[in-house]
């Protein structure tokens, strides 16, 4: 059989080496076996340690210093001048290092980093080359070079699990020696102890072309623009708008669809013509080949009439350059400098992705041609708009860039270079760690820089950590009503997950990666240029624009590089070549057929995705790659890499798989074989490796998902990371400041495929609860639960909660220092603390006046930090470092689950807590079982949760079989199957179990829906909210009330509940809450001048100096506010006068008046 | 239905309920959909009309009042109660599972715990272990009480795991029996009295446990030596004290003697009409748990028979398809309980039945005399 399959491989028809789905998860495997689930983050900064960050250092120019040279009468200086010139080498980065206060250093691990406060960063040292330039008085040159090697010029923070970390390829094992959980992923930084993440930005991807058509009425029909940014380098896009006007102009003017420009730097709109005729393009005939490239289209032709006729005025280059000019910011100069001027933006501040050089005209004139032309093609009709939604034109910014910015500001800015001792470490260090620490990205004060890049990592459920770890954002103003870029479009198929996205105001912005999705780093563009090149592109030089019309256009990373006239060939070949690896594996290859251009790109934050190649109508992996791939011993030989080199598995990139044509399943492969004419397609090229890997990792803890309206499995996706677990195995060496543990979590009866590579079995956030849907005593009314006591006190649902209170001794000054007292007596494990203890007690010094006085009453004042007065516990573990100069205290607290407590099923049903009941009063079956929880059945029809109940039913085949459950959605299982399996365990088919009321001891009037689901507690406890007040503290400005339970604050009593008290005519209550209860306060107040008086109580005396009155004053009930505003008036020069006099005679006389 | 002068209706017989009435009062009856007449029709006068007397008479109660065991092991214990109201049969229930006092862990005193369990959770793991050892003699104790060898027993848990070893499983046989009480000592503030007799522990027994006869041959320890406790790395160990003491289910499932204890009402299948042939087969094929057999009738005719009513789980699938409720009627007898009590250990699972009969005789007496 073998013999033959290598003799004739064509013979083999037959569909035994064809792969079923199951194999698909074999390769599912090896990818997350080699790539893990952070590989975006890992990949990203990898390519950045290895390249972007030397590349940044080469393109910095090199810095000169040009010493004033001093006057000195007397001295003739040896030379005229001296010039420092200062330039930077090879850079070399160590592993992450820490110095201690006595000056040792020491490899540092991230568990010393995080328990200590340290940053987790390596040193950078650079070669540096001094030239000292000495010019003579006589022009003569003296160069003296001299070369420093591994000059520390800062610390780069190193993210977690990178090639550069000290964790990097460590087992298991040595993981857990080291005090780190193996199930980690790495993928963040620690800076300042704090584990911090950054978010992938969103942006659209530049040097893109998009034509839109404006909304009218409005002064332009169709706008083309352009985000030209030149690679590596640092300046922000700069934008091109070619627009079109509308046929009557909002004025009601001239009604010529012109078109015109905007240029960087100018102040107005240009027409093209002009801008054609300033890069050197003078000839009608000349302009037009390189809008229009066929001149028999007389349609496009006829559109650029008004254009033509509008710039007739300016026939030659150096007045059409005049024209740029004096639209430009100088006022006031020459002609020559305003063409000079003109000329330089032309240059080097105009599409300068094509080029900044000098003679770049030809090109650009092509270029700015192509936008007009991709224009007009709209304008036409011939073309729809481009969707600026769709995601082949997003980009992702992830750590690599986003440190690039970064650490490329730094180096520009290091002015301070002096000389090499001079060198300033900080600048890098500071640099980098304010923004990571922080989230601002950019400079510290500076203008337009982005909050929240870089954020705390989440670590309340291992789910949630790595949601965290894929998260994405996009910078659109959170406010705007817009809601196309918060819809999910159909590009993001396969990219980002459907389901997980936050509700409310960021619904749609902030996005989770899909699990399989490959963010490319980028690679150089050169290689495929050769390519282009010994394959026969045409560039310009070579070529006459009347050509371009017969021939495929060439763009690499939106660039126009040339012409080709057999693209057939050419998009084979690099195909081919990508498949075999002698072209990097993320280059994207598009082929616009209807277009005639053939795009290419290189560029890093592209989204693209694995999928099986299929020719012929055929898998190109088979069956025996399969099993050489299940039967290898080491993952290090084959697996997935492995797959991709032999050309069975491509990334596709968003923008690419608009060209391909792709199965869904491996079957619907088959039947297309087998019957073509029903098929959906003849010409598959790519095959889905499942379809359920189109989720995030939220999403795909949810089993069957496939069958819930989608809002519940958004709802899930976020509830799913409050839930507890797990975090990580070693939450004991660490102190996270707020920490959930659940006692017993278990994993779930009923899983999905996608669980395994999330470790949601290991580390898991819930427990199999045995579910009964159904009415009993109503205490489960309105999303509330009945829970089961006797469970409870077997330890279901029982949870530890763990907070940690963290203080430091500051220097103050140089003698003083703030003291703990006495550390090592602080409190000792296993201490019960409760309520305001004092559990870290510190006293700070109080400055003393000098000798003369008595000695202050007080020498310290208290500085201790106390409990958090609602919470109780023990103390679990005390932390002191270095020269006591730091304590942390973790404090311990079990949590029972109570009324009030909240939990949910894994489908958006959460519920808290109605009811407790013990065993004796829950109902039970006919074989003794008692549920663990009991919800309503009114939760189920409004919200079509169906998967919640093909979990149950599946859970009960599961726990009777001993087996697990399978709910990856879109499979093959149908609750007929499962009913089938349940009715074989002799139950009945759909679930349904007979019950007897546990208070009566009588059969239930119904049958009830019952069986295990998997449940969650959730982070929300009454204990945390509980809270009342009688009487408490209150602001110091206004004596109101404090707020927030934190404070012991008192309950708004709202404006709507006034309004409440005003219909209900309770005036009086009214009065007690807003002004009894609140800041009654009293004043005095002279009846003459209506003013504040002063009172001395004691004495009995009242006077109003102003008025010299002592006997007419009143005391008036105030608010303290008003008191207070009042005096606030008095205090701007405005007398508020309260007249306490009887005004009715005045009313009266109105009334009579009236 | 044809229509009949209502003088040549037959006469209500009297003293004798209709047949349908009869089957309402004493059987559940499942339908496809849901069962209906689950509830007991209490009022005497009920049937007056039809010169029935549905009072609960206790000589008529006595005549048909029967047990039945079914099944008795160590552990377990099925019987049927027949003859009795549900409310009864409920009332040992809920008696049986939250009101028969047992002894579990109570107090935990850790001397050391260098273990991954917490020790909240580590307490609470060794307050559900069952111990084997009658409540009955010992006394509650309450608020103001001193642990005493009456009222308290005293396990010891001291293991580590060697350095260099493998791991180690701590499992219930390492609490060991106390007898003589407490070895932990209270801290005392002055060490004056350290000259007079022993000192001062945890607990104050005045006599050693096993110097009882009761427990003289019989030493107190956990039900199942095999209950893992804790799980220990090279380099860690535990070191406790275990108090345990009498209480009650209602406070704590740990002191409910019972892992479970419940009914199900006697299951009655009824063939309305003969099933024949491939009929029967059908029949006897729906039933997953066998409650119908196929009978040879001769002559190549074949019917169906309920076997086996007892089995029948009411899945109700026999009578799920349209028409077949015309052959089948599930049915419930609503006096006959098939009583199953799982106890944990502490005491045999008739012992606890007799237990419970006796603590309901106790709660009628104190209603009876409060009453009068």
């Amino acid at each position: 059989m073998d013999l033959e399959e290598e003799y004739d491989p064509s013979y083999n028809d037959e569909d035994e080496d064809e792969i079923t789905q199951e194999d698909a998860w074999a390769v599912i495997s090896a990818y997350f076996e080699e790539k893990g689930l952070v590989r975006q983050q890992l990949d990203s900064f990898d390519e950045f340690i290895q390249n972007t960050m030397q590349e940044i250092v080469d393109e910095s120019a090199d810095i000169e210093i040009r010493p004033e040279s001093q006057h000195n009468p007397g001295h003739q200086a040896d030379f005229a001048e001296t010039i420092y010139k200062i330039s930077f080498g090879q850079i070399y980065l160590s592993k992450p290092m820490m110095t201690e206060s006595d000056g040792e250093t020491a490899t540092l691990f991230p568990k010393a980093a995080r328990l200590r406060n340290l940053t987790y960063s390596a040193p950078l040292y650079v070669d540096v080359t001094k030239r000292v330039i000495k010019k003579g008085h006589d022009g003569e040159e003296v160069t003296e070079t001299q070369d420093f090697t591994k000059v520390f010029i800062g610390k780069v923070p190193i993210m977690l699990r990178s090639s550069y970390c000290t964790l990097y390829q460590n087992s298991e094992k040595d993981l857990t020696e080291l005090g780190e959980c193996p199930y980690d992923q790495g993928g963040y930084f620690i800076i300042n102890g704090s584990e911090k993440v950054l978010i992938a930005q969103e942006k659209m991807s530049t040097n893109h072309v998009y034509v839109f058509k404006k909304r009218q009425p409005n002064k332009y029909a169709y706008v083309g623009e352009v985000r030209s940014m030149a690679e590596s380098q640092n300046r922000p896009p700069s934008s091109m708008f070619v627009r079109m006007l509308s046929r009557t102009s909002a004025k009601g003017g001239s009604s010529g669809q012109y078109i015109r420009a905007t240029l960087p730097y100018i102040r107005t709109e240009i027409p093209i013509i002009i801008v054609f005729r300033a890069l050197g393009f003078v000839a009608d005939k000349d302009i037009l080949e390189h809008i229009c490239y066929d001149f028999s289209d007389t349609q496009m032709m006829e559109l650029l009439r008004p254009s033509l006729e509008e710039a007739f005025v300016i026939q030659n280059q150096q007045v059409a350059l005049d024209y740029i000019g004096k639209r430009g910011a100088t006022v006031g100069v020459t002609k020559e400098k305003r063409i000079k001027y003109a000329k330089e933006i032309l240059q080097k501040e105009m599409l300068p992705h094509v080029g900044v050089g000098e003679y770049c005209e030809t090109k650009k004139a092509y270029y700015f041609g192509y936008i007009i032309h991709r224009l007009l093609l709209c304008a036409l009709g011939r073309r729809a708009e481009d969707d600026r939604d769709h995601y082949g034109n997003k980009r992702l910014d992830l750590a690599g860039p986003l440190l690039g910015g970064l650490f490329r500001m730094c180096v520009d800015n290091g002015k301070d270079v002096n000389l090499q001792f001079a060198i300033k470490a900080k600048t890098i260090t500071s640099g980098l760690k304010y923004s990571l620490a922080t989230g601002n990205w950019g400079q510290a004060n500076a203008a337009g820089t982005r909050a929240g890049v870089s954020q705390v990592l989440n670590r309340l459920t291992y789910a949630s950590t790595l949601s965290h770890l894929r998260r994405l954002n996009s910078p659109i103003g959170r406010e705007g009503k817009l809601a196309k870029p918060r819809q999910l479009h159909n590009s993001q198929w396969g990219m980002m997950c459907p389901a997980e996205t936050p509700e409310g105001q960021a619904c749609g912005l902030v996005k989770n990666l899909a699990l399989m999705v490959y963010i490319t780093v980028g690679s150089a563009a050169y290689p495929i240029l050769e390519f282009l090149e010994e394959w026969g592109t045409e560039n310009f030089e070579e070529i006459s624009p009347a050509v371009i019309p017969q021939a495929t256009k060439i763009f690499v990373n939106g660039c126009w590089v040339g012409i080709h006239r057999d693209p057939d060939m050419l998009v084979k070949t690099l195909r081919r070549l990508r498949r075999r690896v002698d072209v990097n594996t993320e280059v994207g290859v598009v082929r616009d057929i209807r277009l005639k251009e053939l795009r290419i790109y290189t560029d890093y934050g592209r989204c693209s995705r694995p999928l099986f190649i299929v020719e012929k109508q055929r898998l190109l992996i088979k069956k025996k790659d399969i099993q050489s791939l299940q039967q290898r011993e080491t993952p290090e030989d084959g697996g997935w890499h492995d797959l991709v080199a032999k050309g069975y598995i491509e990334y596709i990139d968003t923008e690419e798989e608009e060209t391909t044509m792709i199965s869904m399943t491996i079957n619907d492969l088959i039947t297309a074989r087998l019957n073509p004419e029903e098929a959906y397609s003849e010409t598959y090229t790519h095959c889905e490796i499942h379809p359920s890997l189109i989720l995030g990792v939220c999403a795909s803890i949810i089993p069957f998902p496939d069958h819930n309206q989608s809002p519940r499995n958004t709802y899930q996706s976020a509830m799913g990371k409050q839930a507890m677990g797990i975090y990580v195995t070693n939450y004991q060496f660490r102190m996270d400041t707020l920490a959930y543990v659940l006692y017993y979590p278990q994993k779930p009866l009923v899983t999905t495929r996608a669980m395994e590579h999330l470790h949601f079995r290991q580390l898991p956030a819930g427990i199999n609860a045995i579910v009964a849907i159904a009415c009993y005593s109503g205490y489960n009314q309105e999303d509330s639960v009945i829970m089961n006591q006797s469970s409870i006190d077997r330890g279901f649902f029982r949870s530890l909660f763990f907070r940690s209170y963290r203080d430091e001794e500051k220097k103050m000054g140089t003698l003083v220092k703030e003291d703990f007292g006495r550390p090592d007596r602080a409190n000792t494990m296993g201490t019960r603390v409760s309520g305001e203890d004092v559990i870290i007690g510190k006293t700070t010094p109080i400055a003393q006046e000098d000798a003369q006085g008595p000695a202050a009453r007080y020498t310290k004042r208290d500085h201790s930090t106390s409990l958090r007065h609602s919470e109780t516990g023990m103390v679990d573990q005390v932390l002191l470092t270095t020269n006591c100069r730091r304590v942390e205290i973790c404090e311990s607290e079990v949590r029972i689950p109570q009324i009030g407590d909240k939990f949910s099923s894994r489908h958006g049903q959460k519920g808290t807590v109605g009811m407790t009941y013990t065993q004796e009063d829950m109902p039970w079956t006919m074989e003794g079982i008692t549920p663990d929880i009991i919800v309503n059945p009114h939760a189920i029809p409004s919200r079509m949760t169906i998967g919640q109940l093909i979990e149950c039913i599946m859970g009960k085949v599961a726990a009777h079989m001993g087996k697990e459950g399978d709910a990856t959605p879109f499979t093959d299982v149908t609750v007929d199957n499962i009913s089938k399996a349940l009715h074989k365990c002799g139950y009945q088919m759909r679930g349904f179990e007979t019950m007897y009321n546990g208070h009566t001891g009588r059969r239930l009037p119904a049958m009830i829906f019952l069986g295990p689901t998997y449940y969650q507690r959730l982070k929300h406890m009454v204990d945390d909210k509980i809270h009342s007040r009688g009487r408490g503290p209150v602001q110091i400005l206004t004596r109101q009330p404090a707020e927030g339970r934190s404070r012991d604050g008192g309950l708004r009593f709202g404006e709507m509940e006034r309004d409440c008290m005003i219909a209900h005519g309770a005036a009086h209550f009214l009065k007690e809450r807003l002004f009894d209860q609140s800041d009654a306060y009293r004043i005095h107040v002279c009846e003459r001048c209506g003013l504040i008086a002063i009172a001395n109580l004691k004495k009995n005396s009242f006077e109003c100096r102003g008025c010299k009155n002592k006997t007419d004053i009143v005391q008036v009930h105030i608010p303290y506010a008003c008191k207070l505003l009042f005096q606030e008036l008095m205090s701007m020069a405005i007398a508020p006068r309260m007249l306490t006099k009887d005004i009715k005679p005045a009313k009266d006389q109105k009334k009579k008046g009236a | 239905m044809p229509k009949v002068p209502i003088w040549d209706l037959p006469d209500v017989p009297k003293g004798e309920l209709p047949p349908h009435i009869e089957l309402q009062r004493t059987r559940v009856l499942c339908n496809p959909d849901a069962p209906t007449h689950t509830e007991n029709i209490q009022y005497s006068g009920a049937y007056a009309s039809m010169g029935v007397d549905n009072s609960l008479r206790l000589d008529h109660f006595r005549e048909n009042f029967k047990v039945e065991v079914i099944r008795l092991t160590e552990d377990d214990m099925e019987f049927d109660l027949i003859g009795i109201d549900a409310s009864l049969a409920n009332a040992f229930r809920r008696i049986l599972i939250s009101e028969i006092p047992t002894m579990a862990i109570e107090k935990v005193l850790i001397a050391n715990n260098t273990s991954v369990v917490q020790d909240e959770v580590l307490s609470h793991r060794l307050g559900l272990i069952p111990i084997k050892v009658d409540p009955r003699l010992f006394d509650y104790m309450s608020e103001n009480d001193v642990p005493n060898e009456k009222n308290t027993i005293v396990f010891k848990l001291h293991i580590r795991c060697e350095r260099g070893g493998p791991r180690l499983t701590v499992k219930s046989d390492e609490l060991k029996w106390l007898p003589n009480g407490s070895e932990f000592l209270l801290a005392t503030e002055n060490s004056t009295s350290n000259s007079t007799s022993k000192p001062k522990t945890y607990t104050s027994f005045r006599c050693s446990q096993d110097s009882l006869q009761e427990f003289s041959n019989n030493p107190i320890a956990p039900k199942h030596p095999d209950i893992i406790i804790s799980k220990l790395g090279p380099g860690q160990e535990i070191e406790l004290e275990a108090h345990a003491v009498k209480g009650m289910g209602k406070t704590h499932a740990k002191w409910s003697p019972v892992a479970t204890a419940w009914y199900r009402m006697l299951p009655e299948v009824v063939l309305l009409q003969e099933v024949k042939d491939e009929k029967a087969v059908e029949l006897e094929k729906k039933c997953r748990v066998k409650v119908f057999d196929i009978e040879d009738v001769g002559n190549g005719k074949t019917r169906a028979t309920v076997a086996r009513p007892r089995a029948c789980t009411l899945c109700r699938e026999c009578i799920q398809e349209e028409g077949w409720d015309k052959y089948v009627a599930l049915r419930r007898v609503k006096d006959h309980f098939i009583f199953t009590i799982e106890s944990t250990g502490a005491l045999p699972p008739e012992v606890l039945f007799t237990e419970a009969v006796k603590i309901l005789e106790d709660k009628c007496e104190r209603l009876i005399t409060e009453l009068s």
